[in-house]
């Protein structure tokens, strides 16, 4: 029983890690009608960053947090007004081709350099903060904070979206891009700004990635399978659905591999897909 | 004039071993490789317009399924046929969760596949002896295996020529363009797509098993390598996707810079393969043989 609370607390934050990256890929998706195939590379970059600050100046991830999150959302408009934009005067089909190509030739390039830049590729930091107990449970302190600020980060995230201005343009273009544009809406300015958002989202989860375990520059790919699996679960564009789609992910991963085996967690998520695939083809709760 | 110049390449290459040396032979297996799988993944990608990240997937069940059964002495006839039977089946069946996706959907859910099949591959250890790789019997099997896969590249190239004009092509072309209209006009498309993905599955099966027969040792790692899963998809959009002749083109460029950088750095070949797809995306989406028709 205990060790089943366990595995779920580790899974649910595990899923809170997850969620910050799929709502970054869920809204580039609803907005600028990309995929965005290097989304688990930027996750990775963003823990690299948190690494270098750890290792370096010796910032607490948290610290690193408030550095990291505003350095990929500029990073994120840059990459969209440089490769993303010039895309946009082809047809449909070849945007869609064009658009995979690019952004898995980002991940491609950023995950060998990364590796090849490195002696060591395996990076994790020792930070750590004392236990504390509840009855006989112990509970990494660590992990409960970390939880915290993906919590507050999602609880702000769903605030700006739904009260500000700018959050109110990115759910009008979500919904109808022509329909934002007679609005009077810059959809250009929006899809820049969106792909700023999700990145720096995703960067932030690395951030807490990288606090809880190691990583190394060819778990970009895999990661980008998991936020899909994430968001066809729970509906694109749909944040509390991704939301629910990666805690159930994140736990069903901690349970499979206390059980069978850590090596087995990629199969559950793509078992998961394809069971959701035949039985509700538009997402869990769509 | 065309049909002059294809037959003279045929011949040329047919006469090849005669003349060149087995580092030669060589290169050109691996020209073949990438040129048939490249081919057979444009009736998906290129024609029928799904793409198919998960190509390699199909290539990685032939090789495993000639190896498991020719080591296992289960003889070569058996051995060939399960590796065109068993990714003809495994297409047949991912096609019903599959093609319930579009676009960039089916393409990220077929790169996982691969993904899959990697852990698979690596954690059946009784199957397939895992991470410490597959030996078959060795045997000099260089020239067979050449033209082995020479016979399959002009075939493949015949037959996309063939689809290129036939009603079938035409039917996953219009697949491509609109598939709501299609479906309004009564063509069943999933027919089209299971089919196609099913034949384009079995012929990437018969090339796994052809490098299996040639290289006699494969890992996951190998076989279900980032490099082979985007490998046909890279080189069938930078020849020209949907073409004839796109795919070949493709894999001639690829492998001379391959061969280009093995022999200048071990290191940084995928940096090149993204950048070039950077480069592709942004200005040729259309490939290098529609160049000349935008002109």
């Amino acid at each position: 029983m205990e060790v089943l609370l366990q595995l779920l607390i580790g899974g649910i934050l595990q899923g809170g890690i997850y969620a910050l990256g799929a709502f970054g890929l869920s809204l580039i998706f609803g907005v600028l009608r990309v995929l965005n195939v290097a989304h688990g590379d930027f996750l990775i970059l963003g823990a690299y960053a948190t690494f270098l600050l750890y290792s370096t100046l010796g910032l607490s991830p948290f610290v690193a947090l408030a550095l990291v999150f505003p350095a990929f959302i500029l990073i994120g408009m840059a990459v969209e007004r440089a490769m993303i934009r010039p895309m946009r005067a082809q047809t449909a089909h070849e945007f869609l081709v064009a658009s995979i190509l690019i952004t898995l030739g980002i991940a491609l390039a950023v995950e060998d350099l990364l590796a090849f830049s490195m002696v060591q590729p395996v990076k994790g930091i020792d930070y750590s903060l004392a236990p504390f107990r509840v009855g006989s449970l112990v509970i990494s302190t660590l992990r409960l904070l970390s939880l915290g600020v993906i919590v507050l980060l999602s609880v702000a995230l769903h605030l700006f979206l739904q009260s500000t201005l700018q959050g109110k343009a990115i759910r009008a273009v979500i919904e109808d891009r022509e329909g934002a544009m007679l609005a009077g809406i810059n959809v250009l300015a929006v899809s820049r700004n969106t792909f700023g958002l999700g990145i720096a989202l995703t960067s932030a989860a690395g951030v807490f990635f990288i606090s809880i375990i190691p990583v190394e520059p060819h778990m970009g790919l895999p990661l980008t399978l998991k936020y899909l699996s994430i968001i066809v679960l729970g509906g694109i564009g749909n944040l509390p659905g991704t939301l629910l789609g990666a805690v159930i992910l994140g736990c069903s991963e901690s349970l499979v591999g206390f059980w069978w085996g850590a090596e087995w967690s990629l199969t559950v998520a793509f078992v998961i897909l394809i069971a959701i695939l035949l039985l509700r083809p538009k997402g869990l709760f769509g | 004039m065309r049909l002059g110049l294809a037959a003279a390449a045929v011949l040329a290459f047919l006469l090849l071993p005669w003349v060149a040396t087995s580092y030669v032979i060589s290169l050109a297996f691996a020209l073949f490789l990438t040129a048939a799988l490249a081919q057979s993944y444009d009736w998906v990608g290129g024609h029928l317009g799904y793409m198919n990240l998960g190509h390699a997937a199909f290539f990685g069940i032939g090789a495993y399924a000639f190896g498991i059964v020719f080591a296992r002495g289960g003889g070569l006839p058996l051995a060939w046929a399960a590796a065109v039977l068993l990714p003809a089946a495994a297409a047949l069946l991912m096609s019903y969760p599959f093609f319930r996706l579009r676009g960039a959907y089916f393409a990220l859910a077929t790169f996982g596949l691969v993904a899959l099949l990697e852990r698979l591959a690596g954690n059946l250890v009784g199957l397939t002896q895992g991470s410490e790789g597959l030996t078959i019997p060795t045997g000099y099997r260089l020239y067979p295996a050449y033209y082995t896969l020479l016979a399959l590249c002009a075939a493949l190239t015949l037959a996309t020529w063939w689809l290129s004009r036939s009603r079938l092509g035409l039917a996953l072309v219009a697949i491509r363009e609109d598939e709501d209209a299609v479906g309004a006009y009564g063509v069943a498309s999933f027919r089209f797509k299971c089919g196609t993905l099913t034949v384009s599955a079995a012929v990437a099966g018969l090339v796994g098993a052809v490098y299996t027969w040639q290289i006699t040792y494969i890992t996951p790692g190998d076989i279900f390598s980032l490099e082979k899963a985007v490998g046909p998809v890279v080189i069938a959009m930078i020849g020209g996707s949907g073409t004839v002749l796109g795919p070949l083109v493709g894999a001639l460029l690829i492998e001379v810079i391959r061969e280009f950088l093995r022999l200048k750095t071990q290191y940084l070949a995928l940096t090149v393969y993204g950048i070039m797809l950077i480069l592709v995306g942004l200005f040729i989406p259309g490939g290098l043989m529609r160049l000349r028709r935008h002109r």
